[in-house]
């Protein structure tokens, strides 16, 4: 099972990775309050992570993580649903890093994943707003907006991390050759 | 309430008293956190003609809420931007008469808030630690339960390693940040180094945890007292 | 000495990768019941692998043989980073969950073991409550509890003040007289000469048999400086007390100067508001009442002195970034619009032209530590504030470090050193002693301004 093979090093790293995010998005959310730009967070930490584990899974392990932290710290609203916010986003990075081929540049592979992310996102944010009793146009309209804002800060994200796997691995850092 | 996490760190660095919490049992904490999980999924459930009930339930934990000085300002900064966008985007679809459906779903948002608002005044992040390890393995309620503790230690780190740069010439201050040119730079001087310092750490933690024989048999027991 | 050995290593080796030379090779040691070993060695000579050896940590294969028959603790170097739980009790009884002991006989087992290292505190003390040294005394309980036969300490005295390592000494000569064996590696074996009953330097992999403590290390005295005074003032303060916005008062003071060309210590123990006062100077600490302390005749701002202000922090190797040294080294002279020749020749000054292309993390712990005082020091400030700066590093990288600050001092620099005990192989000017929340020195004499 791939939670007995993980080492508990690349756990507690996947954990920090949670922590930070968390924490960093509850600071950012008082000074900024964009569209997406959880997202950039998002993204930014769930690539990191997959970087430095170097494992499919890592990313949901990740998001998990993150929504069971910000569920105990009471970071944002909505209680337990806090989870799905984090784990949706990672879920689909992951799935879509199955079906991604394997020697896909790393920077197109992390847009595409970036990409994935955003659409599931956005999609829970569509699904949600028809169930809060929203029509369908409107609902579409907010879909497309969180869709595209949240696409420019998930990319800027994507574009970062590479060059910051980049200066790990040139640290010694990083010992992980799938990546 | 969204920065419960900051307050968390705050008074764990600064060594103050311990904040009170009305809920402080583990069982009652994973009461609540059910409660409030049926109460925010109703919001988006329920039928129209029961909102009502609803409104009852967490108008009385927003009533306790503020009981337990829990400040209402995340709350309505919360439904006044939703009313504004999604008034506005009624609007622009030209679907003015259908208003009242698009308040109807605010409200709704504010209802499936609410619970989440009160459980983060009432129960304490240890018990619904506590809950949570119950469904979780043993394993990943040391990640989270390290991580957590490690707040403090990240918040500072962050700070130090922001005041070194900022010393150090970096184009990081907040004048500077308003410029997206500059965001990189925030990205490699802050981000990179506090990475850095996690990879470090995580395998320092690792160490320790396996000297005190983590992770290395089946069975575990739990200190009780 | 008949007794035979609960750890044994014969001729054990180990290498990090084929490039490089064996970190150990062949190294025999044995342990046997109630004896202290103390291991000496330059920084990154490989003390550290070696107790991770004993202790069964270290992941990459060893060569040689390796005899156990005891359990073995170790307390690594810094204790903040082997605290797992959140409070006391919970601390110590983490390795009794691990071995699935009966939650019914822990609280015994676990109250024995913090009696043992003189910890009288309650089992729900939060542990960021305790100080250093006792969070240190908590890691041994930590061990203690699941009854080790062997005791390994990897440099516990950089971590503690005096009154800790006094604490712990006792602590460690109760546990000889119940026949554990120690085994403690240290820069600063002299801490420890009362109570040690073998002696060992560890250099280029080779453990030799050292006859006596003092022939390992012998107690240096730094060049004497030759100061320039030229007596610009640089930080002028009237009296004032140092205290956090929640009213906790760290410290009073009489008043504070520093002239340019003058070496002054800030001595206190941990936690005497040290680093706070340094960060208050820099102007990077917010949660502090204002101060009317003026620095370079303005009131102290993060960033607002340029490259005249520079302040080393407590583990320095947190600022390095840049994928090469030499990149590290000019980051901060672009920055401020300054030669980049400063780069190249401050590293030929320290001799590591050689490593000018390599990644700063992957040096050794003394080259790190130099690379990131290098980095400031090439920006020629005016004012240097220096937070515990010969933390970890051995006789040869100190005292490549005081000739730094000599030449500084020489050049006009006024430096601040903070340090948890005072440094007499330092030639200083003056010294700021923070005792009994007062902090006592901090302004030149009438007579020495004369």
């Amino acid at each position: 099972m791939f939670d007995k093979k993980l080492q508990l090093q690349d756990a507690l790293f996947i954990g920090f990775c949670a922590t930070l995010l968390v924490a960093l998005k509850s600071m950012l959310r008082l000074k900024l309050g964009l569209t997406g730009h959880s997202m950039f967070l998002m993204c930014f930490f769930y690539l990191v992570c997959y970087g430095g584990v170097g494992r499919c899974g890592a990313i949901t392990l990740c998001g998990v993580l993150a929504g069971v932290v910000a569920m105990i710290l009471g970071v944002g609203k909505g209680g337990p649903l806090i989870l799905a916010k984090f784990a949706l986003p990672a879920v689909a990075m992951d799935i879509t890093l199955m079906l991604l081929p394997s020697v896909m540049p790393l920077l197109w592979r992390f847009i595409a994943l970036a990409l994935a992310a955003t659409l599931a996102w956005a999609l829970k944010g569509f699904v949600g707003d028809l169930l809060l009793g929203l029509s369908v146009e409107v609902s579409l309209l907010k879909g497309a907006k969180s869709l595209f804002f949240g696409s420019l800060f998930a990319i800027a994200a994507a574009l970062l991390v590479p060059s910051v796997l980049q200066r790990l691995k040139s640290h010694d850092l990083l010992h992980k050759d799938e990546v | 309430m969204a920065n419960k996490a900051l307050r968390f760190t705050s008074r764990a660095q600064r060594g103050s008293s311990k904040r009170y919490f009305v809920i402080d049992d583990p069982s009652w904490c994973a009461a609540a956190l059910l409660l409030v999980l049926t109460l925010s999924s109703s919001a988006f459930f329920i039928d129209q003609t029961q909102l009502v009930y609803l409104c009852v339930v967490d108008g009385m934990l927003l009533l306790h809420g503020c009981y337990l000085r829990g400040k209402l300002m995340s709350l309505i900064k919360l439904f006044v931007v939703q009313l504004l966008v999604t008034c506005c985007l009624y609007l622009l679809m030209q679907q003015s008469d259908r208003m009242l459906e698009g308040v109807l779903a605010v409200c709704r948002l504010l209802l499936a808030a609410i619970p989440g608002w009160w459980l983060a005044m009432s129960c304490s992040p240890e018990r619904i630690a506590e809950v949570l390890n119950w469904v979780m393995p043993v394993k990943w309620a040391f990640v989270v339960a390290a991580s957590i503790s490690l707040l403090p230690f990240f918040s500072r780190e962050i700070q130090e390693i922001y005041a070194i740069q900022r010393m150090r010439g970096a184009n990081i201050s907040a004048k500077a940040l308003r410029n997206p040119r500059h965001w990189p730079e925030l990205v490699h001087c802050i981000l990179v180094p506090l990475l850095i310092q996690l990879l470090k750490l995580a395998k320092q933690m690792a160490n320790a945890a396996k000297l005190r024989q983590f992770d290395q048999r089946q069975k575990t027991t739990f200190w009780r007292y | 000495m008949g007794t035979s050995a609960l750890v044994e290593l014969k001729q054990v080796g180990l290498a990090y990768s084929s490039r490089q030379d064996a970190v150990l090779d062949g190294v025999d040691l044995a342990l046997r019941a109630g004896e202290c070993h103390l291991i000496t060695g330059a920084t990154g000579s490989g003390k550290s692998t070696l107790l991770g050896i004993i202790a069964g940590v270290v992941s990459r294969p060893i060569t040689g043989e390796l005899y156990t028959q005891a359990v073995v603790g170790m307390v690594m170097q810094d204790p903040q980073v082997q605290i797992l739980r959140q409070t006391v009790g919970a601390e110590i009884a983490f390795v009794l969950e691990n071995m699935a002991v009966e939650p019914s006989k822990m609280l015994v087992r676990v109250q024995h073991a913090l009696r043992a290292v003189g910890l009288w505190v309650s089992l729900e003390t939060p542990v960021d409550s305790l100080s250093l040294g006792q969070k240190y005394r908590l890691m041994l309980a930590a061990q203690l509890v699941c009854e080790p036969d062997v005791l390994l300490l990897d440099e516990p005295w950089a971590q503690l003040d005096d009154l800790g390592v006094v604490e712990l000494s006792a602590v460690l000569k109760s546990l000889l007289a119940r026949g554990i064996a120690i085994v403690i590696v240290e820069h600063q074996p002299q801490a420890f000469a009362d109570f040690y009953s073998h002696c060992w330097h560890l250099h280029q992999g080779q453990l030799s048999k050292q006859a006596s403590l003092f022939a390992v290390s012998q107690p240096k005295r730094y060049r004497p400086v030759q100061c320039a005074k030229q007596r610009q003032l640089l930080i002028e303060a009237p009296a004032f007390s140092l205290q956090f916005t929640d009213g906790n008062c760290l410290f009073k003071c009489a008043g504070l100067q520093l002239f340019s060309g003058e070496l002054v210590t800030l001595v206190g123990s941990n936690g005497a508001g040290k680093s706070t006062l340094l960060k208050t100077l820099l102007g990077a600490q917010a949660d502090i009442v204002q101060v009317p302390i003026k620095v370079l005749g303005k009131r102290p701002k993060l960033g607002g002195f340029g490259q005249q202000l520079m302040m080393l922090f407590q583990r320095p190797s947190r600022q390095l970034f840049e994928t090469t040294v030499l990149q590290e080294l000019c980051f901060s002279l672009k920055r401020f619009n300054l030669p980049l020749e400063r780069a190249t020749s401050m590293l030929q000054r320290l001799g590591l032209s050689h490593l000018s292309e390599h990644s700063p993390h992957t040096l050794s712990y003394g080259q790190q530590h130099l690379i990131a005082i290098a980095s400031l020091l090439c920006l020629q400030p005016k004012i240097l504030l220096l937070d515990d700066p010969f933390a970890g590093l051995d006789d040869d990288y100190c005292q490549q470090v005081v000739a730094l600050l000599n030449e500084e001092q020489q050049r006009g620099c006024g430096i601040v050193l903070a340090s948890h005990r005072a440094l007499p192989q330092l030639q200083v000017d003056r010294q700021w002693q923070i005792q009994a929340q007062y902090l006592s020195g901090g302004q030149l004499e009438v007579d020495q301004v004369g």
